[in-house]
């Protein structure tokens, strides 16, 4: 089993305040690509000091409308993350969870991967 | 040259009736152009800084009509504070020296402009150090704010821009902040993606419940509002929305307040109060972050 590959979310938005959901979208894709390749990704949030449900709903939560969950289970992973951030992503990927449960919704998503029109 | 249009305007707080002040003034110079605006202060004893959010995004919306406002009569300590936070250097007035460093200025900000956003709260509460307010609350409070800069940027569709004012009270133990768009509005936001056709106040109280949202794209949502309401009742603060012609608040008690407004604002308001002395964790260790994927 391959070691996973570490993705220094601080690194990829150049700053502790990780707030702003265009930032998450450069984590996201960088995860994306990740799993795409069929690497296991370890997100590291050393030097992050705030975190909004804005921020990891596109970089986290948007990856359940691609990628099957117990694939995201099984690769990805945490590293240097508050027990209070670990909360609310906690959150954020049961929110993403249940939004995916709509099959319009899903495809939206796996349109928009594909590099379609999406909002 | 249009007649020049004068209005007085009582004193302002962050309330319903506050609320009704400035919807009316909204409405009284929604149709006016290239109209000298004077806004008469001389019964405005006392108008909460953080107002100036929701006040400067109206008078920016009839400024885009080239509306020139013109403020005359301001009480010396209105006059003192509204100069403190920067908000009638727009009107011609000079700023003063916050010798106290209790005003959170008054800005505004494309919805593009989240790290220059960013680099303001940082400016205002990194460098100030503002007392009594434990490291944890802190976090907690610049997430709420960030939380709801992010709302705006995603929801509003505003081309006019986001509106924040704030003010801290160290004899009361209280932090208030607002933040102004001049978007869509949550009730036309609803009916638009939802097909939801909710009076203005239930529409915010909608956007305020579970884990409704109007998001349809691939990035899901629906958590900002709601986090935002939680860590408030925690903190025995109270939030005020404003949108369109519905008033939500959620007292420090919890209990809510809905009410119709008598005339629509041009976008969304949302005004929190935060208790500075609480000393609560938030740890939030009783809940599960095992199993997280």
């Amino acid at each position: 089993m391959s070691e996973p590959i570490t993705l220094r979310v601080y690194e990829v938005v150049g700053s502790s305040l990780c707030v702003a959901s265009g930032d998450g979208q450069k984590v996201f894709e960088q995860i994306q690509q990740a799993l795409k390749d069929g690497k296991k990704v370890r997100l590291s949030f050393q030097n992050v000091e705030s975190l909004t449900s804005a921020f990891l709903n596109a970089a986290v939560g948007q990856l359940y409308g691609i990628f099957p969950h117990e694939l995201l289970k099984e690769s990805l992973s945490l590293q240097d993350m508050e027990q209070n951030d670990q909360v609310l992503l906690k959150r954020v990927i049961d929110t993403a969870k249940q939004y995916f449960q709509d099959p319009n919704v899903i495809d939206a998503a796996r349109r928009a991967a594909l590099g379609d029109e999406d909002e | 040259m249009p007649p020049r249009v004068e209005i007085g305007l009582p004193s302002i707080y962050s309330n319903y009736q506050g609320f009704i002040t400035l919807v009316g003034l909204a409405e009284r110079i929604s149709a006016l152009q290239y109209s000298p605006i004077v806004l008469d202060l001389s019964t405005t004893y006392w108008l909460d800084a953080n107002m100036c959010a929701p006040l400067g995004a109206i008078l920016y919306h009839a400024s885009r009509r080239l509306n020139q406002v013109v403020f005359i009569n301001i009480p010396a300590p209105v006059q003192k504070i509204l100069q403190k936070n920067g908000f009638l250097s727009y009107y011609g007035h000079e700023k003063a020296l916050d010798e106290w460093g209790t005003t959170i200025q008054y800005n505004r900000f494309e919805r593009k402009d989240d790290r220059y956003f960013g680099a303001y709260i940082e400016r205002h509460f990194k460098t100030k150090a503002i007392p009594k307010m434990s490291p944890a609350l802190c976090k907690k409070f610049w997430e709420s704010i960030f939380e709801l800069f992010s709302n705006a940027v995603i929801h509003s569709e505003t081309e006019m821009g986001i509106f924040t004012c704030g003010q801290y009270f160290p004899r009361r133990d209280r932090i208030n902040f607002a933040i102004a768009d001049l978007g869509i509005g949550i009730r036309s936001n609803l009916l638009k993606k939802r097909r939801l056709d909710l009076s203005a106040e239930e529409a915010i109280n909608w956007a305020m419940e579970g884990r409704n949202t109007t998001k349809t794209g691939s990035i899901p949502g629906g958590l900002g509002l709601k986090l935002l309401r939680e860590f408030i009742k925690l903190n025995q603060g109270s939030i005020q929305v404003v949108s369109d012609t519905g008033y939500w608040g959620q007292r420090v008690d919890g209990t809510l307040d809905k009410r119709l407004l008598p005339h629509s604002f041009p976008g969304t308001v949302v005004n929190i109060e935060i208790n500075t002395a609480d000393t609560d964790s938030y740890t939030l260790s009783s809940e599960s972050s095992h199993d997280i994927f």
